[in-house]
């Protein structure tokens, strides 16, 4: 079954159009440039929405292709395809993308830039997601990086240079791994052409080729999958970048990251993967515990959530490294659960921050009873973040620990009681920010309106969906996932 | 009678440089009046004449001492395009003006001194011929010619000024060029004796007997530095910082689009004209694209000018353009070409808009502080800054990222793995000062917050670079094509 017409490409071409049209309208039309976004970001729901009718689960390759030839002399093709490892991705980026406009419905300055900025960074998101050429697989990478600068430098906080010039370096660096690496599976003999489904079917790589091209381009990912020890940029990064560029960007964003070790990486070089994964494992230990002991010792809301991502995306590359369905399952699951609950969290510390010009826990306080609404919704992101049951975490972080204990016994010990910190750091800063006596300091703090409720309580809402029916979640992912360990 | 026409080109700007002449020797004014005009329609009537012999059998002229195929003619259009945009921004008219409709005050700076202008418009039409000629000359003699030629033009382009510091560094750009030059008479000399002839592809023909002579090496080498010295790389880029301050900003537009170009298309001849490159020459050229991308690099980071920071990564530049040469096939040919293309246009935004920054910095070479706020007084302008700039970091969907990728793909596939990562993340280290003009441009606040008025011809011009960077970035398959049958033509003696 197929919509007809170029469903992924259609997805691709709305927050493109969205862009040429934010350009063309002149700054002052503020409110037309935001109903632009706006439209542009609806239409990618609705079209993703679409997608999952017409995605076959049962299918594990790659499905609706679409193909038109670029450069023909260099084996490039505009190709897109979904398969069970992006369509959960594409819906992930809509949904956050279309709640990351709502919540910037506040931002008054420089407000064409900004949302043309955003529309262009989510192009290269949903680029990456779908398409199978590594040419344009590395073009949209970039394109969904290089945006982030300037948001954060202009419409960013504390410390803002600084963290974006870090973030790009960082980023960039990780990049050009890719670019090297990409280009060398091009020269391959027999590749000569940067289309994925050919090069695996063409090429052989050979056992030595595969450990070095596979470091290279785990290292490359890795950076933008935040693995320890490259994640120092993303705290930084978080924190300096202004709402809904966060939402993005922990949402969504260092997803691309480990994405890409599945999509090229395990794709590609499966033995490369296989003589690795131990390694990507303990490092993967490392982001888990050292996350979230520092997120520990945080005095700001943002930093705390800055660093539960670096932990939580170590339960990622934990699954990942695990090389089982169960923990390639639960990785794909995390990185949904972990996007959506991360986009909530900063949606609402995005709220707070703009009421109380602060972040810091002890100048917060009795935030719950001053503003119910947005105190509510923080706590049930941070009961998703230690892992509720009922929560889409929960079954994430399950499927990924129950992989780990069988396949690294001692990693997967030591990465359950990383959760009990967990526990505590989220607790804690619940307790000290919304809890205990009032603080004087921001007595003026207003509750969210209706209309800003809706983009968080639609993430609420996707987190609890699908914490209490994981099975549809896992249905869409399963068999692509069987299908990439090669069974 | 085939021979005129494939030589038109060529002889339309010999028609200009007489008709420049005959202005000079005119009454006080017209040169102002005229020359630039007169350029321009030279420009446009000499890419019409390329464009013409475009698809035109490769053919000889002149006794084998010429050849004139699509390549050619292919780098042809580029000079005359170049050379028509700086006619452009040459125009008084051409600068940016008070919201009152006033001209910004130059503060004795002007891009080009009134009373030089026929002079100016002169030289630029010799070096143009000059540089279209490089590519074509098969012969050692008509390569010493055409690059000389374009050569001494460009030194007294570059000096036209009256200062006495700018004199100085003019003179400084004709000793290093002059002494260059010399070791390139040398090589010739070896060469032709060497091989018993001057003719290009007499030379290819004994370079299978000669390629064990050091001798052999030697003259390769004394002749490619001399293309070295025009692609401004190391160790022979020391006139390149000082050349770029020194030289009014549409000169300086002029050196680093066409006579980059033509360091490109001569290189890229020579290296066909003598088959296969000698191991020890890639060897050679591999440590000389290493050292530049570093050190143009490493150099551009602490520079506050801005012309000086262009001329720094032009030096890094040149290094990723000798990897992509270097590879000597057909793929790395091909990639330069469309890399020099897409240079071209990604330098000439940049120096656009240092050319409409500088009247309201009083200053014909503004440092990185006089774009604070750039955004706020031109957001155009800020834009086509960015994306240039982006462009020369090799970011996508832009036309330097393509132009990188295509030039890196050639070096991959003769396993230069080293240069190719080494070249990937010093484009890393360049992004840091190009974003570092880009936080200048979006986040300082303006000194001067006065809005930036655009003359129609600076505001078409920005548009045609934008169209073209994201154009040859998104779109890169027409000119990738039609690079790739020019050097198979090329190719075929």
């Amino acid at each position: 079954m197929t919509p007809g017409f170029p469903i992924l490409s259609a997805i691709l071409l709305c927050p493109v159009a969205g862009l040429a049209a934010i350009l063309l309208v002149p700054r002052r039309f503020e409110t037309v440039i935001k109903l632009i976004a706006l439209a542009a970001a609806s239409g990618t729901v609705v079209l993703s929405l679409i997608l999952l009718r017409y995605f076959n689960a049962a299918d594990p390759g790659f499905q609706l292709i679409e193909r038109l030839e670029w450069v023909r002399s260099y084996g490039i093709q505009y190709a897109n395809a979904v398969d069970g490892l992006n369509v959960s991705m594409i819906l992930l980026t809509s949904i956050v993308i279309f709640c990351g406009i709502l919540v910037s419905w506040t931002v008054t300055y420089r407000v064409k830039d900004f949302f043309a900025n955003m529309l262009f960074l989510v192009s290269g998101v949903f680029g990456v997601f779908m398409t199978t050429n590594l040419f344009f697989f590395f073009l949209f990478y970039e394109v969904a990086v290089i945006p982030m600068y300037l948001l954060i430098v202009i419409w960013g906080s504390t410390n803002k240079q600084y963290a974006a010039m870090k973030l790009t370096l960082y980023l960039l660096l990780g990049s050009a791994l890719m670019f090297a690496g990409f280009l060398y599976i091009y020269s391959m003999p027999g590749a000569r052409t940067f289309d994925l489904i050919a090069l695996k079917q063409n090429v052989v790589f050979p056992p030595d080729v595969q450990n070095i091209l596979f470091l290279a381009l785990f290292l490359g990912f890795g950076v933008l999958a935040a693995c320890f020890p490259f994640h120092v940029w993303s705290p930084d990064g978080h924190v300096a970048a202004p709402t809904a560029a966060s939402m993005l960007h922990a949402g969504v964003l260092m997803k691309l990251g480990a994405f890409g070790i599945l999509r090229v990486g395990l794709y590609l070089l499966p033995d490369g993967a296989r003589t690795w994964a131990p390694v990507i494992a303990w490092l993967s230990l490392c982001n888990i515990v050292y996350g979230a002991m520092v997120a520990t010792q945080q005095k700001d809301l943002k930093y705390i959530i800055g660093f539960s991502s670096v932990s939580h995306m170590g339960i990622v590359l934990l699954g990942i490294a695990t090389l089982t369905p169960a923990g390639l399952n639960g990785a794909v699951f995390q990185m949904f659960s972990h996007g959506i609950m991360t986009a909530l969290f900063f949606a609402c510390v995005g709220w707070i921050y703009d009421g109380c010009h602060t972040r810091m826990l002890d100048e917060l306080g009795g935030l719950a009873k001053q503003a119910p609404r947005i105190s509510v919704l923080f706590i049930l992101a941070g009961l998703c973040g230690l892992g509720l049951p009922g929560m889409g975490s929960f079954v994430a972080e399950l499927l990924v620990t129950i992989a780990a204990v069988s396949r690294y016994p001692l990693i997967g010990i030591l990465s359950i009681t990383a959760l009990l910190v967990t526990a505590y750091y989220v607790l804690s800063a619940i307790q000290k920010a919304f809890y205990g006596p009032a603080n004087a300091h921001h007595a003026g703090f207003k509750d969210v309106g209706a209309f800003q409720m809706v983009p968080r309580v639609i993430l609420v809402g996707v987190l609890f969906y699908f914490g209490i029916f994981p099975q549809v979640f896992i249905g869409w992912i399963w068999a692509s996932t069987q299908a990439l360990l090669g069974g | 009678m085939t021979n005129l026409f494939l030589f038109g080109p060529e002889t339309i700007l010999l028609g200009l440089i007489v008709a420049q002449l005959g202005v000079l020797l005119g009454p006080r004014g017209a040169a102002e009046r005229w020359s630039g005009a007169l350029t321009a329609l030279g420009a446009v009537a000499a890419g019409a004449a390329a464009w013409a012999t475009l698809n035109a059998p490769a053919a000889g002229a002149f006794g084998g001492t010429y050849r004139i195929d699509a390549l050619s003619q292919g780098y042809k259009m580029l000079f005359a395009a170049a050379l028509l945009v700086t006619a452009i921004v040459s125009r008084r008219g051409a600068r940016p003006r008070l919201p009152d409709g006033g001209q910004v005050p130059d503060g004795g700076q002007a891009p080009l001194p009134a009373d030089r202008a026929g002079e100016t418009h002169l030289f630029l039409a010799t070096g143009t011929l000059g540089m279209m000629m490089m590519p074509c000359a098969a012969d050692l003699l008509t390569l010493y010619i055409s690059l000389e030629l374009s050569s001494y033009s460009l030194y007294l382009l570059a000096s036209l000024r009256r200062d006495r510091r700018d004199a100085e560094a003019g003179v400084k750009y004709l000793l290093f060029g002059a002494a260059t030059s010399g070791f390139m008479l040398w090589g010739m000399s070896l060469l032709a004796g060497l091989a018993g002839t001057t003719s290009l592809v007499g030379i290819a023909d004994a370079s299978g007997a000669l390629a064990g002579q050091p001798v052999f090496l030697l003259a390769l080498v004394l002749v490619s530095f001399a293309f070295l010295f025009k692609l401004s790389a190391f160790p022979l880029h020391f006139w390149a910082p000082d050349a770029y301050q020194i030289a009014s900003t549409p000169a300086v537009l002029f050196i680093a689009t066409a006579s980059k170009a033509a360091a490109v298309a001569v290189l890229s001849r020579f290296f066909i004209w003598t088959g296969p490159i000698q191991p020890a020459l890639v060897s050679i050229l591999g440590a000389v694209a290493f050292l530049s991308m570093t050190l143009g690099n490493a150099a551009a980071l602490v520079q506050r000018s801005v012309k000086r920071l262009l001329a720094y990564s032009s030096v890094a530049q040149a290094g990723y353009i000798l990897v992509g040469l270097l590879s000597g096939s057909l793929e790395g040919y091909s990639s330069a070409f469309f890399y020099a293309v897409a240079y071209a246009v990604m330098n000439a935004g940049a120096l656009l808009v240092v050319l409409a920054v500088s009247p309201s910095a009083r200053t014909d070479d503004p440092e990185l502080r006089h774009f604070d706020g750039l955004a706020e007084r031109s957001p155009f302008l800020a834009l086509i800054l960015l994306l240039s700039l982006l462009s020369l970091a090799g970011i996508p969907p832009l036309a330097g990222f393509t132009g990188k990728w295509v030039l890196f793909s050639a070096a991959m596939d003769k396993g230069h793995w080293f240069l190719v990562l080494w070249g990937v993340l010093n484009s890393v280290v360049s992004l840091y000062y190009y974003l570092t003009l880009v936080k200048h441009v979006y986040l300082e606040k303006a000194a001067d917050p006065s809005p930036l008025v655009l003359s129609p011809s600076l505001k078409a011009l920005g548009l045609a670079v934008f169209v073209l960077l994201v154009g040859l970035g998104v779109f890169p398959s027409p000119l990738i094509e039609f690079a790739r049958s020019a050097v198979t033509t090329a190719l075929i003696r």
